[in-house]
């Protein structure tokens, strides 16, 4: 076993402790004592202000000890000091079963299953909640521990129904799979069974409560990674029950990740719910482009469609959750396609639908008849660099220089230096920082995976926390900076009490959120945040804490690909021609001029192909094998899942067709050419799956030419996303995500009515819904 | 110094790529860490980008209008003061 995978489990045992004190519930009772240091810690920290002096946090930075030997099934294996003896076994590579344990949540200890024997001790104990002692001799196989094991499991069934054939969850059920193991072939029990009222958690997750086991697993997370305190457990013994208590849909924007956490099928998607078995699914392992995060995510089909969307295992992205909006927004993949090219006719025309051939033509004429400084491309939020990267060449042979990266204010200067523009730290080291500012962004909405990695360290490792921006509940502690550049003025001249705390951390962090990008005075606040970055030292040996935040899968790859303006555009005259490239903006769409003529290549019919001259139908993310670059930097490829509908086409296939019928063709024609071509705009491209550091960092020189031009104006920041189910075109397309803009909307009105009352609980007050 | 970077005006992309750590980037990385603001003063609108990739080979690529005809001039193994004449023998 790893030592990362320890120390994660030291934190949770540490959140073991708090939580026992928190909800009073049963914990792992050996290990409530060990991290009492940890637990002070906890509780403090939420009572404290954000800015505690990060040397707290630093100065109990633990050692490490020697490792234990103990010795599971006679087996010797070394672990390290301190870990459960489920780890233990773990290590040795020993199945233990388990329900309530889960390596990233708390340690609750009370399904009991998990029972094995260890010497000296007369009775099986629970493997998770039981410290190793060294030299312990730990025995999973024995008569007494199947027989106990055989007796927690006839409990659990005692009170669980049996309707496996019409539960979702069935074929992928934890208590079938052991029941196959510990199961008894005929129930002893002849009362009645118990039952539990169903539960209303909004439109994603699907309540059969009777089904529910109690393993507390769903509290847990939300509690301490969601950090929305919706779930909680009432009553007790037999009659206690999951719920919200008042009857309200789950707040949280990574909530659907309790139904992979739930065992059995107590909680189970509802958009999914009846709608395929789990063993008629195909799945294949993809990369979510529905934001800039990049998620490792399996998409489930069944035929040519898409079934559901589940989280993989990616420690170093993504940990094993996914947001909502990668998990439920599938259901728009299926709803307004462009299945067929269109063409209208002339100018108020409707869009018609057209033969391949008749729009390529459309689209070639329009580009070869205007001249080349009218020429501009868009690369949209959600492109793939492949497509992106075949635009960028379409357009340097027609000498087009008007090129814009959706959401990035206009300049040559944008996409210069690596550095300057993604995420330096990556998203798991984030967690090493000891100071954090963030600016413009509402991390909630923008990147809920990466705000439950700085819930962790705000309030696990009382990492201080301050923002520049929209006043959001984060679900953590941060102090308000204000939400003007006048904030940053202030950090910068040292007025600002946070000052002190960067200036005092050694690995202090700024988290430049995307809106900043896209404001006017864009590049008059990224040098002043760069010029603060070097200031407070966030830049120095192998830390890069200087860290920009995209909201969209597709920008980074733009910028690495250098799909900014060249020196003769001139981003103030009209564009003749306009080739959108999975464009939808509301902003990029005003900035057209009525008499372009606009070629919208994408995949749903949205904003952008209702304003076209010509539609070509791309593919979406679960079509195409297509590179993303996450916020990090990270390259990676999705995988065709499902194939595009009607004729669409993946989408540098069509500007490779484009080339050649507007008669100078690209000089690739297969796929693997392409990514040659792109590692050769850009080396990153080559290594799939990794992160190439960007080492060069100019001090203070990035944006020489354009920060003269656009001094900071006093316009508050606000996030870049304003509706977090309905920021792209999938999500827009998407039922679910639109009942969950409803559900929201619903849960806002009523909590603002009774306002006063939660206002005088100290109640933080609801989250800026979809509004 | 400025002034003799100014490159020609039908430059319409200057490309940088090198590696992090290997002693064949060194002088391209001397040379991008020094230059870049004097290029971009001498250029202030061209986009002069800058790329790094591990053991990706240390080139300069310099891409002119009209036809976007691209460039290749490898620079491994060269101090920053043959980078900057390649640039200059690429792009004045
Ligand atoms: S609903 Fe599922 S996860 Fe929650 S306590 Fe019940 S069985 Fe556990
Ligand atoms: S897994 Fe140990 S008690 Fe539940």
């Amino acid at each position: 076993m790893s030592v990362a995978s320890m120390s994660m489990w030291c934190r949770a045992s540490c959140r073991a402790s708090s939580l026992s004190l928190l909800v009073g519930g049963s914990t792992g009772p050996l290990l409530g004592g060990i991290h009492n240091n940890a637990l002070v810690r906890t509780l403090s920290s939420s009572s404290a202000s954000a800015a505690a002096t990060p040397a707290a946090a630093a100065a109990v930075a633990p050692e490490e000890p020697p490792p234990v030997e103990v010795f599971v099934n006679g087996e010797s294996v070394q672990v390290p000091k301190g870990v459960s003896v489920m780890q233990a076994c773990d290590a040795a590579g020993v199945d233990v079963p388990r329900f309530c344990y889960h390596q990233r949540l708390s340690i609750a200890g009370n399904c009991r299953m998990c029972l094995v024997e260890v010497t000296k001790s007369p009775k099986p104990v629970a493997s998770c909640a039981m410290p190793i002692m060294p030299g312990m001799q730990i025995h999973t196989e024995t008569p007494l521990v199947k027989k106990a094991r055989e007796g927690v499991m006839e409990f659990l069934l005692a009170n669980h129904p049996l309707d496996c054939p019409i539960c979702d969850q069935g074929g992928e059920c934890d208590l079938q799979d052991m029941s196959m193991a510990y199961g008894s072939d005929r129930g002893r029990f002849v009362e009645e069974k118990r039952a539990v009222e169903d539960k209303n958690l909004g439109p994603l997750v699907k309540t059969v409560m009777t089904r529910c086991i109690h393993c507390t697993r769903c509290v847990r997370f939300a509690t301490e990674v969601a950090g929305v305190h919706d779930l909680g457990v009432t009553g007790r013994g037999g009659s206690a029950e999951i719920g919200t208590y008042l009857e309200k849909a789950l707040t949280s924007e990574m909530s659907g990740n309790v139904i992979d956490l739930c065992p059995v099928g107590a909680l189970t998607s509802k958009p999914y719910a009846f709608t395929a078995r789990s063993w008629e699914l195909r799945p294949t392992e993809s990369v979510d482009a529905t934001d800039g995060i990049g998620a490792s995510i399996r998409v489930d089909a069944r035929g040519h469609e898409v079934m559901r969307i589940v989280p993989r295992l990616n420690e170093s992205v993504n940990e094993e959750w996914i947001g909502d909006r990668g998990r439920f927004s599938y259901d728009g993949l299926r709803r307004q396609r462009l299945d067929a090219p269109y063409v209208r006719g002339e100018k108020g025309a409707p869009l018609r639908k057209a033969t391949w051939k008749d729009a390529l033509e459309a689209a070639a004429h329009g580009l070869r008849s205007t001249p080349s400084t009218k020429l501009m491309a868009v690369a949209g939020k959600l492109a793939d660099a492949e497509s992106i990267c075949a635009l960028k060449d379409l357009m340097a042979m027609y000498d087009g220089q008007n090129l814009q990266v959706e959401g990035v204010t206009p300049s040559s200067d944008a996409a210069d230096v690596r550095s300057s523009y993604v995420f330096n730290s990556t998203l798991e080291r984030i967690e090493e920082a000891d100071a954090i500012l963030l600016v413009g962004t509402d991390l909630r909405k923008e990147a809920p995976l990466l705000n439950s990695r700085l819930r962790r360290s705000a309030v696990y490792d009382c990492v201080p926390v301050a923002s520049v921006g929209p006043d959001v509940d984060l679900t953590y502690p941060k102090k308000d900076l204000g939400d003007s550049a006048k904030a940053i003025d202030d950090l910068l001249s040292g007025a600002s009490a946070f000052r002190a705390v960067l200036d005092g951390a050694s690995k202090p962090a700024i988290i430049v959120g995307a809106h900043v990008l896209s404001r006017p005075d864009a590049y008059g606040v990224l040098s002043k945040c760069v010029q603060l970055a070097n200031d407070v030292g966030c830049v120095s040996g192998d830390w890069n804490g200087y860290n920009v935040l995209h909201e969209c899968a597709g920008r980074v790859a733009a910028l690495d690909l250098g799909f900014v303006p060249g020196p003769k555009a001139d981003v103030a005259t009209a564009p003749g021609f306009v080739y959108l490239m999975n464009a939808d903006d509301e902003a990029t769409l005003a900035s057209i001029p009525e008499d372009a003529f606009v070629v919208y290549q994408g995949h749903h019919g949205d904003a952008g192909a209702a304003r076209a001259n010509v539609v070509l139908p791309g593919a979406a993310y679960t079509e195409k094998g297509a590179t993303y670059v996450n916020t990090e930097g990270r390259v990676q490829r999705t995988k065709r899942a499902v194939p595009p509908p009607g004729s669409a086409r993946e989408d540098w296939e069509v500007v490779r067709a484009l080339s050649e019928v507007a008669g100078l063709a690209l000089p690739y024609d297969d796929v693997d050419g392409l990514r040659v071509r792109m590692a050769e705009v850009s080396p990153t491209f080559a290594s799939v799956d990794s992160v190439q550091q960007s080492t060069i960092w100019l001090n203070g020189s990035t944006y020489a030419a354009s920060k003269g031009s656009s001094k900071a104006s006093t316009a508050p920041f606000t996030s870049s996303i304003s509706n977090y189910f309905q920021a792209d075109v999938i999500g827009r397309s998407s039922k679910t995500m639109a009942r969950c803009v409803e559900t929201r909307g619903e849960m806002y009105a009523k909590t603002h009515d009774v306002g006063s009352t939660l206002g005088e609980l100290g109640e933080p007050s609801a989250h800026p819904l979809g509004d | 110094m400025a002034s003799k970077l100014a490159l020609n005006a039908a430059v319409s992309e200057l490309r940088f790529v090198l590696c992090q750590s290997s002693p064949s980037s060194a002088g391209t990385r001397e040379f991008v860490s020094k230059s870049y603001e004097a290029i971009k003063k001498a250029n202030p609108r061209l986009p002069v980008l800058i790329r790094e990739a591990a053991g990706a080979e240390p080139s300069l690529f310099v891409r002119t209008a009209p036809q976007g005809v691209e460039k290749r001039l490898s620079l491994a193994n060269l101090n920053a003061a043959d980078v900057k004449k390649a640039l200059e023998s690429l792009a004045k």
